[in-house]
């Protein structure tokens, strides 16, 4: 049945135990096609900005909704984990010392991905479960702290109040 | 039938058999821009995720830094290494997965046809930016 292309049945690829390489290898296709498919989305969706700008804002609102926050996480994961891994093939390429020594720098990979995606996923969750402010308040409140500032100055000069 | 075309149909089911040095230059290109897209795509996620946040973003903002050329150009290489690194990928995945020829051109088609047309838009609505464009709500 399953063997008319020489393929294997799912049940069999998963038995077979090409440990960290085979796990590895399976997460950069899916973490590559991933990114491709959202990145198709993401371009089109921008393209939109400089001629329907109230389109845009549409779109915005799906990425601003707490659903789609674990979405951007997932992403956030995704290109992580392709870089770096990535970078491990890319070393092991051009360098064969590293080869043999390709389960150690997989592990590397798998540590330097946890240490960074665990202190992005909480600044990026907490503001969803209201643990705290979303990425970027602060820079945000003090722009439109300025913004305020410079339209009310002519206000309190217009009432002749010495500042 | 030459002896080439002997040759190249003689296995079976591997990948289509390289066309001159095509698959050479497909795997320095994914080296290349690979590593590139390290700092560009990691830039862009940490930017906007991060130090912007999703939660603040309008098409206000987007418009007033795509004023500046340098992130116009800077968002045209991310979106073309970014997607010519992707087509090659999902290449890699069709010709692994999709076996019978004919479906292969019909996937490899489809596929192709949406990575090229989102790049294409992309780059033109980058490159045609201009902050006077009149606006249609």
């Amino acid at each position: 049945m399953a063997n008319t292309h020489r393929s294997t049945s799912l049940g069999t690829a998963l038995r077979y135990r090409g440990r960290e390489g085979m796990w590895t290898w399976i997460l950069h296709r899916v973490t590559g096609l991933g990114i491709l498919l959202f990145l198709l989305i993401h371009v089109v969706d921008t393209a939109l900005v400089i001629y329907w700008p109230g389109l845009y804002e549409h779109a915005l609102n799906i990425y601003k909704s707490a659903f789609f926050r674990f979405a951007e996480l997932a992403i956030v994961f995704s290109v992580l984990y392709h870089a770096l891994n990535g970078l491990r093939i890319v070393v092991q390429d051009f360098w064969p010392g590293a080869m043999l020594r390709q389960r150690q720098l997989v592990w590397a990979v798998a540590v330097l991905v946890v240490l960074t995606i665990l202190p992005v996923a909480w600044l990026m969750l907490r503001p969803v479960f209201g643990l705290g402010p979303e990425p970027g308040a602060a820079r945000f409140e003090a722009a439109s702290a300025g913004t305020e500032t410079t339209v009310q100055a002519p206000a309190h000069a217009a009432a002749g109040v010495r500042l | 039938m030459s002896a080439r075309g002997a040759a190249r149909r003689g296995g079976g089911y591997d990948r289509p058999s390289p066309r001159g040095n095509f698959e050479l230059w497909s795997w320095f290109f994914m080296r290349i821009s690979g590593v590139l897209l390290m700092f560009l795509a990691l830039y862009h996620l940490l930017w906007w995720n991060l130090i912007v946040g999703v939660h603040h973003l309008s098409a206000d903002m987007v418009r007033e830094r795509w004023t500046n050329p340098f992130w116009r150009l800077f968002n045209v290489a991310l979106i073309s290494f970014a997607m010519l690194h992707g087509l090659n990928g999902a290449r890699y995945s069709i010709e692994d997965y999709v076996r019978s020829p004919g479906a292969r051109t019909a996937v490899k088609t489809v596929v192709y046809t949406l990575v090229l047309a989102s790049l294409a838009i992309g780059v033109y609505a980058l490159l045609t930016f201009n902050p006077d464009i009149p606006r249609i709500r």
